[in-house]
């Protein structure tokens, strides 16, 4: 009997530890634990981007390419537009140049945002604490493609849990609850869409949180896609006007959610992108 | 009836059952019942198929408790022991099942060596020796290593017969031990019951249909039947006790006082000729 | 005992009343805990008849189910050009999803069956009854070793699937459809947290699931009338049982996890 039993003890901690090397292999090799190679000492850099687009919390921040640290944190300073992100970046690295520029790439088309940090050439390295203050923000892919094809421009806003309505004249796939963001942060929320029958439009209630409540009333409101196959979500782009935007206000400028097709359509028809005949007469 | 009166042990008795009252599933098992297991003999319970032979023996171990009545068993009253109390009683019990109950996951020295394992501490060099002793008593030292689906059902029951005494318990209960041996396993089985008894002083309880075995070893019968003791007395002379009860179980006849027909309606009727008898 | 319920009792009042009955006997086995320790080598042996024998099973299937998860993503996300995700994809569900309920369900037909077989019979046999004239309690003995081997074997056998998973779908997707090594690696590691992907669900859903299971599979077997008819019943029954609960749980708690 003590022959099967060793085999059984033998075994049995075999399983055991091929069992937890499976976990660990788990733990360490396919989840984020991987990317922290050295999550000990760190030191944090601010700085402060007109929009975040989908930058999210933990995002790596890379230099060159190489991941040198990650986002600690992403806040909007009430009424200042601007979102303020903090990055901690391993100690090893402590060697950034006070003007150097931070800016939020996309990896790939669809890929996650991450926070790159282009060497500038100053003697001053940035300190613990320190703020980057030359930053490049994310382009919505909306943007980009307005800009290119004439349609962007304009827009601007802002806003606390108080209503304002737009007209659009499409919003594509816009829904109620759809996200309503300033600078890349989220402000507020689609309360409502629904059809005018008398402007043969689409009328969008706003609910935006009252501690944004220094929204210049002639900001703009564009319906925008997240990624080129994401959600819809309206961006506000505050405007310059003293005045702001009070409950039950209506914002004047909008600009409608971009059909992809249309974009494609008019890119095939124009030609070269170059030769922006249309989008020069709109851009300006 | 003082409950757990301190030890007896001088007590002729060794179980006392006094008024056992059982009911199972709404049928009555054991009406009032009463008997005396005495010390250092060999008791037989006898009794037709299903009056709860082994019912009873499973009261006395304290594995089905009863719902009236007292059972005492070397002085403790078996249903007031706790938990411990009990198995530590048990220990000093051996029970042969009826079909015999080896433990398949292990050989037959590890099912003998099984209840030693348990319960104490022993080297390994005494285990060993212990088991192979009590195989030897059985004839079975040989088959040490055989495991329980390799024996044949009379080579099982010795090996539990073994497991039973390993403990060297003053009180075993045999639940069938005869059944399905050939005559020559039969003849050793007795003899090892007998020796049991008579060199160690085990008290024995004995429960078997079969006369002529029974009356070779056992000192007092008990006659089960409606949930009473209907006869008990020497095993020479108790089937000429003159008794009804005595006179069918032994002389083995369908029609007196033990139910052989199962309460049923009446048979004409329920052929369908009551109709045309009328 | 009383597992054979009155006919006339209708299926609700029935699994209520299975259910109270597997609640008390849960009682009752956690109360063998500490009397079991003694039987550490038990609970050993009974650890390599539910989870090392469980392996080969296991493995294999885990990596079936990444190699088949790999070539239906890769179809489906090809259509939007977002194939460099889907090794991302296959580590999301296999880990909170398919790699704790899949492991359950085959644990259960595997590993639980067998239990509720092996007590049925230990109690058609007399076995049980035997350990109890032996002064040995049959909980703290077979049933208590039994439920905790399933408790710590299901987490170890989880990973194991999950990592064949893994396996399965990087053969698929590098190998066979051409993704990028580095970007397979690079979106999973991206995606994948230690808390939320790792720890609560394979884990804890494992770990739930093997607690569910092995109590589903003693219970039976110490329940069922010990007939070889009432044996084939409870087998049966420990399967249904176990599926039910473990999907049901498995909503639960991803409800509570999310």
């Amino acid at each position: 009997m003590s022959q099967p039993r060793s085999s059984y003890a033998v075994g049995t901690g075999l399983f055991i530890v091929l069992g937890f090397a499976a976990l660990a292999y788990l733990a360490t090799q396919t989840s984020s634990v991987a990317n922290n190679v050295r999550q000990g000492d760190s030191y944090d850099v601010s700085a402060q981007f007109t929009n975040i687009g989908q930058l999210k919390e933990r995002a790596p921040v890379k230099i060159a390419g190489v991941r040198v640290g990650q986002v600690q944190s992403i806040t909007l300073a009430p009424g200042r537009d601007a979102a303020e992100v903090k990055l901690s970046i391993d100690k090893r690295y402590d060697h950034i140049p006070q003007d150097s520029v931070a800016t939020i790439f996309t990896s790939g088309l669809l890929g996650d945002q991450y926070v790159g940090i282009d060497y500038g050439s100053a003697k001053q390295m940035v300190a613990a604490g320190g703020t980057l203050a030359r930053t490049k923000s994310s382009q919505p892919l909306e943007e980009m493609l307005g800009k290119f094809f004439g349609a962007g421009g304009v827009v601007d806003n802002i806003g606390g849990s108080y209503t304002v309505k737009a007209d659009f004249t499409n919003v594509g796939a816009l829904s109620a609850g759809a996200p309503v963001k300033m600078a890349g942060v989220v402000i507020g929320s689609v309360q409502s869409v629904r059809a005018d029958p008398t402007k043969l439009n689409a009328e969008v209630i706003l609910a935006i949180d009252k501690r944004y409540d220094q929204i210049p009333d002639d900001s703009a409101a564009a319906v925008f896609t997240s990624g080129l196959i994401g959600s819809q979500y309206v961006a506000i782009q505050p405007g310059g006007s003293p005045d702001v935007l009070k409950n039950g206000d209506e914002m004047i400028l909008t600009q409608s959610a971009m059909q992809l097709e249309d974009l494609i359509g008019k890119f095939l028809v124009n030609g070269s992108p170059s030769d922006k005949k249309d989008a020069g007469s709109g851009k300006q | 009836m003082t409950p757990s009166a301190r030890p007896p042990s001088d007590d002729a008795a060794l179980v006392r059952i006094r008024g056992l009252t059982t009911v199972l599933n709404g049928k009555t098992i054991f009406d009032a019942l009463d008997l005396d297991i005495r010390r250092g003999k060999i008791t037989s319970i006898m009794g037709p198929s299903g009056t709860g032979k082994t019912t009873l023996l499973k009261h006395i171990t304290g594995q089905m408790r009863a719902d009236a009545g007292s059972i005492h068993v070397d002085g403790h009253n078996v249903a007031e022991l706790s938990r411990e109390e009990l198995y530590k009683l048990r220990e000093g019990v051996g029970y042969l099942f009826q079909n015999s109950a080896l433990l398949t996951d292990f050989d037959v020295f590890e099912n003998v060596a099984f209840p030693l394992r348990q319960h104490t501490k022993l080297p390994e060099v005494l285990i060993r020796n212990l088991v192979l002793m009590k195989l030897q008593a059985v004839g079975l030292r040989g088959a040490a290593r055989l495991m329980p689906n390799e024996l044949s059902g009379g080579m099982a029951r010795r090996v539990a017969l073994a497991r039973a005494i390993v403990f060297d318990p003053q009180l075993i209960l045999y639940d069938e031990p005869f059944v399905g041996l050939d005559p020559v396993a039969l003849n050793q089985v007795l003899k090892l019951i007998q020796t049991l008894n008579q060199t160690l002083g085990i008290t024995s309880v004995l429960v078997s249909h079969e006369l002529p075995a029974v009356q070779r070893i056992a000192h007092h019968v008990a006659l089960l039947s409606n949930g009473k003791v209907v006869a008990q007395g020497d095993p020479a002379t108790i089937a000429d006790d003159g008794s009804p009860w005595t006179r069918q179980f032994f002389g083995g006849e369908a029609d007196g006082p033990i139910p052989f027909r199962y309460p049923a309606g009446d048979y004409a009727t329920e052929l369908g000729f009551a109709g045309a008898a009328k | 005992m009383n597992a054979r319920a009155p006919q006339s009792r209708n299926v609700v009042t029935q699994s209520l009343a299975q259910i109270g009955a597997c609640g008390l006997f849960l009682l009752t086995l956690l109360a063998a805990v500490p009397r079991s320790f003694r039987y550490l080598r038990e609970t050993t042996r009974q650890l390599w008849f539910v989870g090392a024998m469980s392996l080969t099973i296991i493995m294999v299937c885990g990596l079936f189910v990444g190699m088949v998860l790999m070539l239906q993503l890769y179809h489906v996300l090809s259509i939007f050009g977002g194939t460099s995700a889907s090794g991302m994809v296959v580590a999301l569900s296999v880990y909170r999803e398919l790699g704790p309920v899949v492991t359950a369900l085959l644990f259960a037909g595997r590993a639980g069956t067998a239990v509720t077989a092996e007590i049925g019979l230990m109690r058609a046999t007399d076995q049980i009854s035997a350990m109890e004239m032996m002064a040995v309690d049959p909980v703290a003995y077979v049933a208590t070793p039994r439920f905790l081997a399933g408790l710590i074997a299901m987490p170890l056998l989880c990973c194991v699937f999950c990592a064949m998973a893994i396996f399965g779908g990087h053969l698929v997707g590098v190998t066979w459809l051409g993704i990028d090594n580095g970007t397979f690696w690079s979106n999973m590691t991206a995606q994948v947290d230690v808390h939320t992907d790792i720890v609560n669900g394979v884990l804890l859903k494992s770990l739930a699931f093997g607690a569910v299971v092995s109590l589903i599979a003693v219970f039976q077997g110490f329940t069922t009338p010990p007939t070889s008819e009432g044996v084939a019943y409870a087998t049966t029954r420990t399967v249904v049982a176990s599926s039910i609960a473990i999907l049901a749980l498995d909503f639960v708690l991803t409800a509570f996890l999310m």
